[in-house]
Formats: C-alpha cells, sequence, structure tokens
C-alpha cells in the first residue's frame, strides 16, 4: 500500500519549500548577528543611557532630558563643533583640491605613473598612530624637520611652535591629515579621469574650447561621480577625527584642538559622565547624518543644468 | 640677420616641440614634490631610528654618522614589540577570517538569491556602515558579554565594522560569475553549499584579496578599539603599543620612538610596495565600483 508515501509527500513538499525559503537567511544571519550585536545594538540602546545620570559605578538615575539640555547650554560644545567644521572645511578643501590637481598632472604624465601612485599613496597603509608620533617630532619647534627646513630657507618669520600655539596647532594637525590621504584622494580621481571617454576631449576641441574650458565643461561634470565619493569620505572623516587630535595635541592646547569625538571619550572615559557622553554621541549622530544629507543633496542637484 | 630675428624664428619653428615637453616637465615637477613631501619624512623617520641622541638635534638633515642598531635592541626590548607584533598578528588574521568567512557568504546570498527583505537589509546596512557608534552604550555591551581585555572581542568589534563592505564586495563579485557554474554543481549534486565552498570560493581569489586586504590594513592599524577594550599590557597591539611608549619615553628617548615606528610600519610598507596594485584596489574598494 502506498498510503504511508501518499500523506507524506505534500507534506514533505510543503516543508521543504517553506525551508528553501528560508535557506537566504540561514546564509546572511551569520553577519547580521555579529552586525545586530556589535553595530546596531549599541546604536539604540545609547539612547536609553543618554536618558541617565550615570558614572558607571553607581545605580544610574533617570534625569530625562537633562543631558541634551546641558548639552546645548555648555559652551564648551561650541567650541569643540566649531573646531569639527574647522578641520572639515581644511581637509576637506585641501585634499579634493591637491589630489585633484596631482590626479590630472598624473593622467597625463604616462611615464612614471606605477611609482608616483605607489609612493603618493603609501601614507595610507601606515597607522595614524606612527604618523601622528612622527608628525609631532617633525613639528617640534627646536629639532623639527619642518621649523629647521624653514630657516635653512630663510623664512624664519614661518617659524611657528606647531602644536604648542593654540592659534596654529588645528591647522597642524589638518596638514597631517591632508598628508595622510592626498594620494588616496588622488587614485580615486585618477580612476574617474580614466573613465572619461577621449571623444568628449575631441569634440570640445573641434567646437574650439580651450583647455580650461575642456576642465570646466567636461572634465568637472564627469568625475562628479568621483567629487561627491571624495567629498562623503573626507567630510565624514573630518567630523569623526579622534586619533590625530588624541595622539598628538590631546585636545591642547587650551581646547584648540578639541573635537567632538574627543569630547565625547574625554566626557566618559575620563570624567566618567556615561550618560552626558552617551548623549553626546547622538549629537554628533544627529549633525554628521544632516552634514551627509545637505552635502549629497548639494552635489546632487547641480545634476538639472545639463 | 639679427640675433632676435633668429631667435624668434627658432622659437616659433621649435615651439610645436617646446610646449609639450615644457608640459612635461612642469606636470613631472610637480608630482615629484608631493611624493618627496610623502616620501621623505618616511625616509627620514628610517634615518633618524639609526641616530643617537645626540645627532637627532645636532645633524637633523644628515646621515647617521654610524648606524647605532642598539635603538632597536632597546626598542624591541623596553616597548615589548614581539608580544605587540603578535598580538596585532593574532587580531588582524582573526578579523580577516571572520570577515570573509561571514562576509563572503552573506554577500553570495544577496547576489544569487531573491527574498523579501534583500533590499531592506542592504539599506540598514548602508545607512548604518558609516554612522558613528556612541562609544558609550557600545563599552558597556563588551563589559556586559566579558569581551573586554580579550582577543575575540577585538576582532568582533573590529570585524563588525567592515562587515557591510565586504557584503557589497563580494555580492559584486558574485554576481559577475555566471550563474551556469552554479547550476552545473547543483545538477552534479552539490547542494547549494558545497557548489558555494567547492565551486564559487576558489575562483573568487579576487574578491578574498580585495576583501582580506582592505580588513587586514585596517585591523593591523586600528588605535581606537583597542584604546576603548584592552586594559592588560599582554594583549595591547601594537598600535596601542607605541602610543603608550611614547607617552612614557617619548620625550626622553626620541631615537628609540623612531626604531619602533620603522619596525611598526616597514614590514607593511615593503608588502605594500610588492603588491600595490592588489592594496591599492583593496583600500579603494569602498570607493570605486569593480
Amino acid at each position: 500500500m502506498p498510503a504511508t508515501s501518499i500523506p507524506k509527500n505534500p507534506l514533505a513538499k510543503v516543508l521543504s519549500r517553506r525551508l528553501s525559503k528560508l535557506a537566504p537567511y540561514l546564509w546572511i544571519l551569520p553577519a547580521l548577528t555579529v552586525y545586530g550585536i556589535f553595530k546596531l545594538y549599541p546604536l539604540v540602546s545609547g539612547l536609553q543611557m543618554s536618558l541617565l545620570r550615570w558614572d558607571g559605578i553607581e545605580e544610574p538615575r533617570y534625569i530625562g532630558l537633562r543631558n541634551f539640555e546641558k548639552i546645548l547650554s555648555d559652551e564648551m560644545t561650541l567650541t569643540v563643533l566649531m573646531n569639527n567644521v574647522h578641520y572639515a572645511v581644511g581637509t576637506v578643501v585641501g585634499k579634493i583640491v591637491l589630489s585633484l590637481i596631482l590626479a590630472i598632472l598624473l593622467h597625463q604624465a604616462l611615464k612614471g605613473r606605477t611609482f608616483y601612485r605607489t609612493s603618493l599613496f603609501m601614507p595610507v597603509v601606515m597607522s595614524f598612530v606612527v604618523v601622528g608620533v612622527l608628525w609631532s617630532w617633525l613639528f617640534n619647534p627646536q629639532f623639527g624637520l619642518i621649523n629647521s627646513f624653514l630657516r635653512g630657507l630663510g623664512l624664519d618669520f614661518l617659524v611657528q611652535d606647531w602644536l604648542g600655539d593654540a592659534a596654529v596647532a588645528l591647522n597642524s594637525l589638518i596638514l597631517v591629515d591632508i598628508w595622510k590621504w592626498y594620494g588616496f584622494h588622488m587614485v580615486i580621481f585618477l580612476a574617474g579621469l580614466q573613465s572619461i571617454p577621449d571623444e568628449l576631449y575631441e569634440a570640445a576641441r573641434i567646437d574650439g574650447a580651450s583647455v580650461w574650458q575642456q576642465f570646466l565643461h567636461v572634465t568637472l561634470p564627469m568625475l562628479q561621480p568621483v567629487m561627491i565619493v571624495n567629498v562623503t569620505i573626507s567630510l565624514m572623516g573630518a567630523f569623526n577625527v579622534f586619533d590625530i587630535p588624541f595622539i598628538m595635541t590631546a585636545g591642547g592646547p587650551a581646547n584648540a584642538t578639541n573635537v567632538m569625538a574627543l569630547h565625547i571619550y574625554i566626557r566618559g572615559f575620563k570624567f566618567y559622565r556615561f550618560g552626558y557622553s552617551a548623549a553626546l554621541s547622538y549629537v554628533l549622530l544627529v549633525i554628521v547624518t544632516l552634514v551627509a544629507a545637505i552635502q549629497l543633496k548639494l552635489m546632487t542637484s547641480g545634476d538639472n543644468s545639463d | 640677420m639679427s640675433a632676435a630675428q633668429f631667435t624668434g624664428q627658432d622659437f616659433k619653428q621649435r615651439g610645436i616641440h617646446w610646449r609639450p615637453m615644457l608640459v612635461t616637465l612642469f606636470n613631472h615637477s610637480i608630482l615629484i614634490l608631493f611624493t618627496v613631501i610623502i616620501v621623505y619624512p618616511v625616509v627620514w623617520m628610517i634615518l633618524a631610528s639609526f641616530k643617537t641622541p645626540g645627532e637627532l638635534v645636532s645633524n637633523i638633515w644628515g646621515l647617521p654618522a654610524s648606524p647605532a642598531y642598539q635603538n632597536y635592541a632597546d626598542a624591541w626590548k623596553q616597548a615589548k614589540l614581539g608580544r605587540a607584533l603578535l598580538n596585532s598578528g593574532i587580531v588582524s588574521i582573526g578579523a580577516v577570517l571572520v570577515v570573509v568567512c561571514l562576509g563572503s557568504i552573506a554577500g553570495y546570498a544577496f547576489a544569487k538569491f531573491s527574498f523579501r527583505f534583500s533590499t531592506l537589509i542592504l539599506l540598514i546596512f548602508v545607512f548604518t556602515m558609516q554612522a558613528p557608534v556612541p562609544i558609550i552604550p557600545f563599552y558597556v555591551l563588551f563589559v556586559r558579554l566579558k569581551l573586554t581585555d580579550s582577543y575575540l572581542g577585538l576582532i568582533l568589534a573590529i570585524a563588525s565594522g567592515t562587515i557591510p563592505l565586504s557584503i557589497f564586495i563580494f555580492q559584486a563579485f558574485f554576481r559577475s560569475i555566471p550563474s551556469e557554474l552554479r547550476e552545473a554543481a547543483k545538477i552534479d549534486g552539490c547542494s547549494e553549499f558545497a557548489a558555494f565552498l567547492r565551486v564559487i570560493m576558489p575562483i573568487s581569489g579576487p574578491a578574498v584579496a580585495t576583501v582580506g586586504i582592505l580588513t587586514f590594513v585596517g585591523a593591523w592599524n586600528e588605535y581606537f578599539m583597542p584604546l576603548l577594550l584592552i586594559r592588560s599590557d599582554e594583549l595591547r597591539p601594537l598600535t596601542l603599543t607605541i602610543q603608550v611608549f611614547f607617552l612614557q619615553f617619548g620625550r626622553a628617548e626620541w631615537n628609540v620612538i623612531f626604531a619602533t615606528l620603522s619596525i611598526a610600519s616597514i614590514p607593511m610598507i615593503v608588502v605594500y610596495v610588492i603588491l600595490q596594485r592588489w592594496f591599492i584596489r583593496g583600500l579603494t574598494s569602498g570607493s570605486i565600483k569593480g
């Protein structure tokens, strides 16, 4: 009698169909679990912590939005944020302009392309700790390479206390950040330049466009996708920067190089104000999201022109 | 014939040849200038690591009179660099294994299966991968899971940040592999997972290399996670070791500091120069498609 196999078959079919529908989720489950626990969960669970007065040891006390009120009324918040804005303007403009110029030059200079590309990209594989410690010495007022170089050229008026002078320190850190990354952005621009078809330039030349006009009307518009990538990466980097100021200046002198990520760390792990620090993290998160949204909006709205 | 006329004509005739040459010369001089700005400080760091403390201040630009190898012996002993290298190696390789395994399996599912919520899940990755993690809840989570001060905790902390990007890289690569390969393996009686392991992964070297390099370099250079999670001296990776050593001895023994910096960066730079094409592709893969 096939009686045993007849009722079993449809059931097995249904089961295996159900299972095959579930199968893709099993494939993504391990990655999703690790990402969910270590990235998404802290992103959400911190919201509740931002409503607490908590030093990490004693019982936390619920204080509502008091942390956020304090953040808004603390003058330090504005100081630190403006440092981030200053840092962002300096690094983004510096990296984009410099790397774009170098990419255009490299795109034309065929000989030695691999040599230049390899050399200029090199700092990307170095740790910020190595870069930061090395540059702290290069910036040394008495024996550092920079001041020694300037003195050698007779440019004594440019000699500075690069990291000790509150008026200069943040700009010095910006220089180090640009130094580490301009080769990286150049490689990305170079990939963008190589994807522009030669016919576009030929057509522009036939129309009598000068080199400068070709740059403005062919190169720049065609580079828009990589431009967005480069600006986004450097902008996000500037608002999340921690390593360079922590290692080179610890936020000093007199908070001249204190930035949001450092401020959050110091409130949390030097002063043990866990709730306040968590609240600060969300202020940073909102600012980063807004900056990214505004920047993408601005950079993609140019599409209407053509 | 006046000299001025002669030069003018000469210049006009040769102008066609001169201009491109001048442009090339200009291009190369600017490129060389900015290459020197990058390379010279690194070369200088290596030279300084062979100088005596006296030479560091009296002989800033020159070569060391006789190489002070002692700096390296001191650096190795005082900073316990052997242990630090081992720790960095364990954590970096661990992170690569986690990211490559989880990323490739998930990337394959997104590339080859269609299922509900797949777009939604990818969007969640896109929107959260750049977001700065609030460090207090992050730290508290590791304390509660008893994952502070452990290799595993550090590996997971670093790997979780790279997982979304690795999924995107693997997904793009697997999309480019013709589906016939997978079908053929399944007709031969392979299960889906066996087909993935035996047929797809062996030809996925480029994607594995890209993700592997990206993760390894990131983990090797990671500073913030160990700062947050590692307490005991024995578990400190290279980056944290250097920073602690710098704070302890920096002001006095810069020549030894330069030796530690050289030990920390020269191996990576050498491997990078040998495999530069792969490194540049891997480290820019988040930004350039393909």
